[in-house]
């Protein structure tokens, strides 16, 4: 069976089924072909245009723990070099590796609050996950540059599905849709580290999605900051506890496409005052009204 | 969307529409407006007037009016950069529910402080924007094609005068789009090319006296 020009995806199932029509043997390459195919590039431009996006996505690391991370609206005050202290004096309440993950998780979502450099994965509020989550594991158990990128296109086949049946836009679903979106892609990515079984991957995306649906996007005073920052490192956790249950043989009951229209549907009936607009939620706390 | 648009841009945060899309609407203004320039005022509406600050939304734009990408790390102190290479810019901040929730006019002044030229840009999510109006005509044109830009007097076959050049260097149009003003005689063309036009062709269309100005730029991207 050739492979036709332009490869249209509804859902996972979808995209599953197509890759065993084609003969495509795993879930990365079926995303790498997909992506080739419909935006009209050689496969080698893909992979090397991942390959920025992960080589940015560490740096953006290096720099956010040096980075003093303070923001002129004094609501982010240096929280991944608190944590830093933490781990240098032994503090951890589990691991010191469960530890670098809120460490490196808030060293990205700090940096872009403070206007630093960093990939919006999928979007910038959530920039902080796959980096903390995904690269931290990957880079604790020695993994190749070659398989990170190929698990990074699992991340964004995951996200291409969302972006496709919902959206990854907080002002359109709620930060279910920038957080929950991002955790979902960075559990499918650190299972196929792992795993390439589409089965493990769909459970672990739908875990995680389904773990934070219904997340309301509420920033106060507009900013990226409070509650983002804090946001993406529950993103992060949720992400290797979802990726460890799947891993474990736990299946998920509700298909990830389901979990995504679901994500959709909340996301519609969610009221405009949460929807990005800082007129609910937190943004309207009285704590909130001197930022 | 795409699998690279999902794990991308690599950005300045903290916002893909407040501060990267931001950055490329200046940036984009920089490429039509094609000549140098020192003095600018910027306004903002709506979304970007009100949260623009928080965000770096008026850092960005400057960034991109002086030539930074949207991952360039310069952008946070582009207001000194700007200041030290003699750049004079303001901003001013405005509701207006006839404009687009983020959507900012750059204004460009010359020497003697007359204006000279205005863009208009909205930023659409994710990184993305558009250019919108040029000197109050509509458009439409987000930088992802090669670029060909002239303004030029509203008489007959001028249309026809570009292409046949642009088809003598084996140039492709992709998609032309014309807006004229009526009061003072001249007319715009947006022109979207499948490759790029060079200098040498830009100037040869401009040999034709019914020609006021092109400008031509290269398709943004990876």
């Amino acid at each position: 069976m050739t492979i036709p020009n332009r490869i249209r995806i509804h859902g996972f199932t979808d995209s599953v089924k197509l890759m065993n029509l084609y003969e495509i043997k795993n879930l990365s390459d079926f995303f790498l072909i997909y992506e080739s195919k419909n935006q009209v590039i050689s496969e080698e431009k893909a992979v090397s245009q991942m390959k920025e996006s992960l080589h940015a996505m560490i740096e953006s690391i290096e720099k956010g723990k040096q980075h003093p991370n303070r923001t002129p609206s004094g609501l982010i005050q240096g929280g991944a070099d608190k944590i830093k202290h933490l781990l240098n004096k032994g503090g951890s309440l589990l691991s010191p590796s469960f530890t670098e993950v809120i460490y490196n998780t808030l060293a990205v979502a700090e940096l872009n609050a403070c206007m630093g450099r960093i990939v919006a994965a999928p979007t910038a509020g959530s920039a902080g996950v796959l980096p903390g989550a995904f690269l931290t594991i990957a880079f604790q158990h020695n993994l190749s540059e070659e398989k990170m990128i190929e698990s990074l296109f699992v991340a964004g086949g995951i996200g291409e599905i969302i972006a496709l049946n919902a959206s990854l836009a907080g002002a359109l679903h709620g930060c279910q849709a920038e957080n929950g979106s991002a955790s979902a892609m960075t559990a499918a990515a650190i299972v196929y580290l792992f795993s390439h079984d589409p089965e493990i991957i769909e459970s672990a995306a739908s875990f995680a999605l389904k773990n934070l649906l219904g997340l309301v996007c509420d920033p106060i005073a507009g900013l990226v900051e409070v509650p983002c920052v804090k946001r993406n490192v529950v993103a992060s956790i949720n992400a290797i506890a979802c990726a460890e249950m799947a891993l474990a043989g736990i299946k998920t009951v509700v298909p990830f496409d389901e979990v995504v229209k679901a994500m959709e549907e909340i996301g519609s009936v969610m009221p405009w005052s949460l929807r990005e607009t800082s007129q609910g939620g937190l943004a309207i706390s009285e704590s909130a009204k001197k930022y | 969307m795409s699998i690279l648009d999902v794990i991308g841009p690599i950005m300045i945060g903290p916002s893909s529409s407040h501060t990267a899309g931001a950055d490329k609407i200046g940036f984009l203004a920089r490429l039509v407006y094609g000549m140098e320039f020192k003095k600018v005022h910027i306004t903002l509406y709506n979304s970007f007037a009100k949260t623009g600050k928080g965000h770096g939304t008026d850092k960005a734009i400057i960034g991109g009016l002086l030539g930074m990408k949207m991952d360039d790390e310069r952008i946070p102190f582009a207001f000194s950069i700007a200041k030290e290479q003699g750049y004079d810019f303001s901003f001013s901040y405005q509701q207006n529910p006839d404009k687009y929730p983020n959507e900012a006019k750059v204004e460009f002044f010359d020497e003697k402080n007359e204006l000279t030229f205005s863009i208009s840009g909205s930023s659409i999510g994710g990184g993305n924007a558009k250019i919108i109006e040029i000197n109050g005509n509509k458009v439409d044109f987000s930088g992802k094609h090669d670029m060909l830009i002239v303004q030029y007097r509203d008489v007959p076959g001028l249309i026809g005068y570009i292409g046949d050049i642009l088809g003598n260097h084996k140039i492709n149009i992709a998609y032309v789009q014309i807006s004229r003003d009526a009061v003072i005689g001249e007319a715009m063309a947006i022109l979207k090319l499948d490759e790029f036009c060079p200098l040498k062709v830009t100037e040869e269309i401009c040999t034709n006296p019914g020609i006021l100005k092109a400008i031509s730029f290269p398709r943004l991207g990876g």
